[in-house]
């Protein structure tokens, strides 16, 4: 139930990225809760111009947007820092564009809407094996 | 005369060409698969509201645009299979797709809504007509159930006409866009002609007529000829997450025939220099300013005063209340000595200080309008203004609404002469989100709790609630539910409704996030999980928990922290705009106006939802496929038949091809001339002596017939006639539409060699009777689906199982089982006496069914 520190002690930090503000407000306090330090944005350009100066341990970002969309997203955040994890949600879901997001990277590919318990699962999971592999 | 004229004219006619069966069939089958898929996505757009999901305003669209699209379609294909073409029908449609279109762009505040709404219809969905104050108000009134005053609502659509009338909103645009934002006294200049204007300015003719005669079946129903009314501010945004308090003006005590003067005074103060300064600090923009105006009967009150539900700077856990003589206004300009009371934030809110204030004048509504001070008599100056009796109301009344908002709560109150509890307005309190930083981190408190249990059940209801365990059961009295108290039960019950007010939060053993109950839950946001399996064998009464509904999980004592994180999550998920959107679409689309097929309103022009429209469709569609069936039989098909069982059944029969061995021409078909596989099964079911002849079945036989004649228009309603319930029927397939009493039964069926081809499509809708009973009646047959391992949704009281490729001999001993469950279930929700009866009945079906089956 409760979260962990990151084998350094740091805590994991996330940046959430949704042109909905909703989106952004929804997840912000349930990663919070969970003592993860949390970013939202809600346009790409501020998203990946922060990306460049900070490293976030998992990034969780919509798929389709103005002007830089999630893919492009993806493509950054693993440029500057290849162990981050990706996790693109969209609410428009097609094979083609999940199995493109998993070939470009992603973690996981969530369909909006989706159940707030399944994206908090998916972020522990991913802290798990970070932390297990940091030990 | 003139009749069988036309009758006569009607007969020279071309006649329409007739589609052949097989057409109308596959259309009737659409039908009923539309009319499934649609009410699936209903109940998906309802889970939705729970906060268990995030979705975003595409959410809405993409389903709102599924469910017109499938309702346009749906309707025609009634048109094609009535060949008729149904107008009033697509009318009804295109004015709820307009109406949904509306509340999707926002256009309908100006469009839509009328000058004036009752306070009993003025909830949040209509915050953009009647404002945030008061729609607070109509929340607290219409949800809570605490008393407000009564009155109504001048909405924001009055404002938006008054203003355009008189080219004051392009004034106030214009002059704001010129304004070079630094120089105060051009704003103070522009802010001093606009007040002017207003106060002025004509107001729409229709407008005063509306609000005077409000006005008067207000002082009808109160029985008074002297009514005297407050008028009070309910800007857009006002009391939410701006709070605008002091900005705008309130005029108390107002005569009829200076309501409108004070109407004018209050739309004017929107434009006073300090309100408008206000805005503009906040990043308002002109076009959302809006002003609708809440006009409520005067409180000659006794004591009144203010209180905040949560107050940190005096202690941890305490709200505290400032009460005075007479009307509250002093406490809230702080003008006054007033009584200063300390209460614990928990249930039972006991007492923790008093400091009596010396109150010798107090503020009484004056006689001729206003108000007025006056001497406090002799004997009352020092003593406390409330009783522990009034105390404890108060508070619980003040923590209901902060369960409610989420926030903690500035509430003005006052007790009125007869010692009724009027909550008078509410705001949240916004001041202390500081200090939570020196607390220790929320992971770190949860962290050390001990967890009772976690990651049981499905949430219907996200939220947290802190207090003690009551456990209810069927024999519990609901009248002793304790304010404050986390409601534990082992099934899901819609009864619950009654104390939800005074619930922290709810947790079943048994239920589901889609049914009834589940649903007045969100509507009162009470915190909820069903289906913990658990709850009631790890809880006990008096227990005192903490149920965290966002992470699904049970604590052991009172973890305050989680309830402030929630209290200070940056935005209530309810408020928050595509909440609101939803709500408001889901008005257009669910709820369900048609009941009762022989009732008056039961026509395309009184559909005011896309439900109403399928409820409708769905029954013409089974009545058309009887009537093409009997005019059109001959030449496409065998003509219906009466199929001749033991039990009343009432069946139609419609030969489709190869599903019977009698003649063609034959009116009655028996058992034995069956030749349709799962008709076949289902009818063995149905012999199955164990289900249909208990003792208390001839008692209840009785009353089942009598509500079975009652579905059937009185064209039908011969003896002969009785029972006109539709089969049709192939060689592998069976489609049966059963009405008994105010229940539909739809079994879809095709059973064969091939397993990839084998399903069986089972749905159960509850009538009219008594919800408690039908949403038992649906929970044991979800257990008896669940059983035969159908996969099972409940919505409400609505159940749906599937079931697919199984072999021949599996699916068969299935359709034996069904034909034993509508036995079983027709005769059973006189005998649902209890929520017990469920489990009760649910193993006496299994267990007779596994004798009679042999499985």
């Amino acid at each position: 139930m409760t979260t962990e520190n990151t084998g350094n002690g740091r805590r994991f930090r996330i940046l959430i990225l949704d042109d909905e503000p909703i989106v952004c407000k929804r997840l912000k306090p349930a990663f919070q809760k969970l003592g993860y330090e949390v970013e939202t944005f809600t346009d790409s350009t501020s998203a990946i111009a922060r990306l460049k100066e900070a490293t976030f341990d998992i990034i969780i970002t919509d798929l389709k947007m103005e002007g830089a969309d999630g893919m492009q997203v993806l493509s950054t955040a693993k440029s500057v820092a290849p162990e981050t994890r990706v996790i693109i949600i969209t609410g428009f879901a097609t094979l083609e564009t999940a199995k493109e997001s998993y070939r470009k990277g992603a973690f996981d590919f969530v369909a909006k809407p989706f159940k707030l318990g399944d994206i908090l699962d998916c972020v522990r999971k991913i802290e798990q094996e970070q932390r297990g592999n940091a030990l | 005369m003139l009749r069988k004229l036309r009758d006569i004219l009607a007969f020279w006619r071309p006649r329409q060409r007739v589609l052949p069966f097989g057409v109308l069939f596959k259309k009737f089958q659409s039908i009923l698969e539309r009319n499934n898929r649609i009410l699936e996505l209903m109940a998906d757009m309802g889970d939705k509201l729970g906060g268990e999901y995030v979705f975003d305003r595409q959410y809405i669209l993409d389903a709102a645009e599924q469910q017109a699209d499938m309702v346009f379609k749906l309707i025609s294909d009634l048109s094609i299979l009535t060949q008729r073409k149904n107008v009033e029908l697509f009318l009804a449609f295109e004015r709820i797709r307009q109406a949904i279109q509306e509340e999707l762009t926002g256009t309908h505040v100006t469009t839509g809504g009328s000058y004036v709404i009752p306070l009993k219809d003025v909830g949040h969905d209509l915050s953009e007509l009647a404002g945030g104050k008061m729609s607070n108000m109509g929340d607290i009134r219409n949800r809570l159930g605490l008393s407000t005053p009564d009155g109504f609502v001048i909405t924001s659509r009055a404002f938006f006409d008054f203003m355009q009338q008189n080219g004051l909103l392009a004034m106030a645009r214009e002059g704001i866009n010129a304004w070079d934002g630094q120089d105060d006294a051009a704003l103070e200049s522009l802010a001093a002609t606009m007040q002017e204007r207003i106060m002025n300015a004509p107001l729409p003719r229709n407008l005063t007529t509306q609000v005077l005669a409000a006005l008067d079946a207000l002082a009808k129903a109160h029985g008074t000829r002297n009514i005297r009314v407050a008028l009070r501010s309910s800007a857009w945004g006002e009391d939410g997450d701006a709070s605008f308090a002091g900005q705008y003006e309130t005029c108390l005590n107002v005569p009829r025939d200076e309501v409108m003067d004070a109407y004018r005074k209050v739309v004017a103060s929107t434009y006073s220099c300090k309100a408008w300064r206000y805005r503009l600090f906040k990043g308002y923009r002109e076009h959302e300013v809006a002003m609708a105006v809440g006009c409520q009967m005067m409180v000659e009150s006794a004591v009144g005063g203010v209180l905040h539900t949560y107050a940190p700077h005096i202690a941890e856990g305490v709200m505290v209340a400032n009460a005075v003589w007479g009307l509250c206004s002093p406490v809230v300009d702080g003008n006054a000595p007033t009584d200063t009371i300390v209460l614990d934030r928990a249930a039972p809110y006991t007492l923790r200080s008093l400091s009596v204030g010396d109150k010798r004048r107090q503020l009484r509504l004056a006689k001729g309008g206003g108000t007025e001070w006056c001497d406090t008599p002799e004997g009352l100056h020092d003593v406390p203004s409330l009783t522990v009796e009034q105390l404890e109301h108060l508070a619980q009344a003040a923590m209901s609404i902060e369960r409610y908002y989420k926030r903690p709560q500035d509430i003005e109150w006052a007790y009125d002469g007869k010692g009724t509890l009027q909550i008078l307005q509410s705001r949240p309190l916004r001041f202390w989100a500081a200090p939570l930083s020196t607390e220790p981190q929320l992971e770190d408190v949860t962290r050390n709790a001990e967890v009772v249990f976690s990651g049981k059940g499905l949430v219907a209801q996200r939220g947290v609630a802190v207090g003690k365990v009551f456990v209810v059961d069927h024999s519990t009295d609901l009248d002793t539910f304790p304010h404050g108290a986390v409601l534990v039960s082992r099934y899901t019950s819609p009864r619950y409704s009654r104390v939800m007010h005074k619930a922290q939060g709810i947790i079943t053993d048994v239920g589901s996030p889609t049914g009834h109950m589940s649903t007045i839950a969100r509507e009162f946001r009470v915190p909820t999980v069903v289906n913990t399996e658990v709850a009631t064998t790890l809880l006990q009464t008096g227990d005192e928990i903490t149920l965290d509904a966002t992470e699904n999980v049970v604590y052991r004592g009172s973890i305050c922290a989680l309830d402030r994180f929630t209290l200070t999550e940056e935005e209530v998920f309810e408020d928050s705009y595509e909440y609101r959107l939803l709500r408001r679409v889901i008005k257009h689309t669910s709820p369900l106006n048609l009941l009762d097929p022989h009732a008056d309103n039961f026509k395309p022009s009184s559909c005011r939802t896309y439900h109403d429209i399928t409820r409708y469709i769905h029954e013409k569609a089974v009545e058309h496929l009887i009537l093409i069936s009997e005019r059109q039989g001959a030449q496409y098909l065998s003509a219906p038949k009466r199929l001749v069982t033991d039990f009343p059944l009432g069946l139609m029969l419609i030969d489709a091809g190869d599903g019977t061995s009698c003649a063609p021409e034959s009116r009655t078909a028996s058992t034995s001339q069956i030749e349709s596989i799962p008709l076949q099964e289902f009818l063995k079911g149905t012999e199955c002596s164990e289900v249909w002849c208990t003792d208390p079945v001839s008692v209840d036989l009785g009353s089942f017939m009598s509500s079975f004649t009652r579905t059937f228009s009185s064209s039908l309603a011969s003896p002969e006639e009785v029972g006109r319930n539709l089969v049709v029927v192939l060689k592998n397939y069976m489609n049966i539409n059963m009405r008994l009493g105010y229940h539909f039964n739809i079994i879809d069926a095709y059973i064969s060699d091939v397993i990839n081809d084998n399903y069986i499509y089972f749905r159960f809708l509850g009538g009219v009777t008594e919800f408690i009973r039908r949403s038992r009646r649906a929970r044991f047959i979800a257990t008896v689906l669940e059983h035969f391992d159908f996969r099972v949704e409940v919505h409400g009281d609505l159940v749906v199982g599937r079931l697919k490729k199984l072999s021949r001999d599996r699916m068969a001993v299935r359709m034996r089982m069904l034909g034993g469950l509508v036995g079983y279930t027709r005769q059973l929700d006189a005998r649902m006496h209890t929520d017990e009866d469920i489990r009760t009945h649910a193993q006496a079906f299994i267990t007779a069914m596994k004798h009679f089956l042999g499985a």
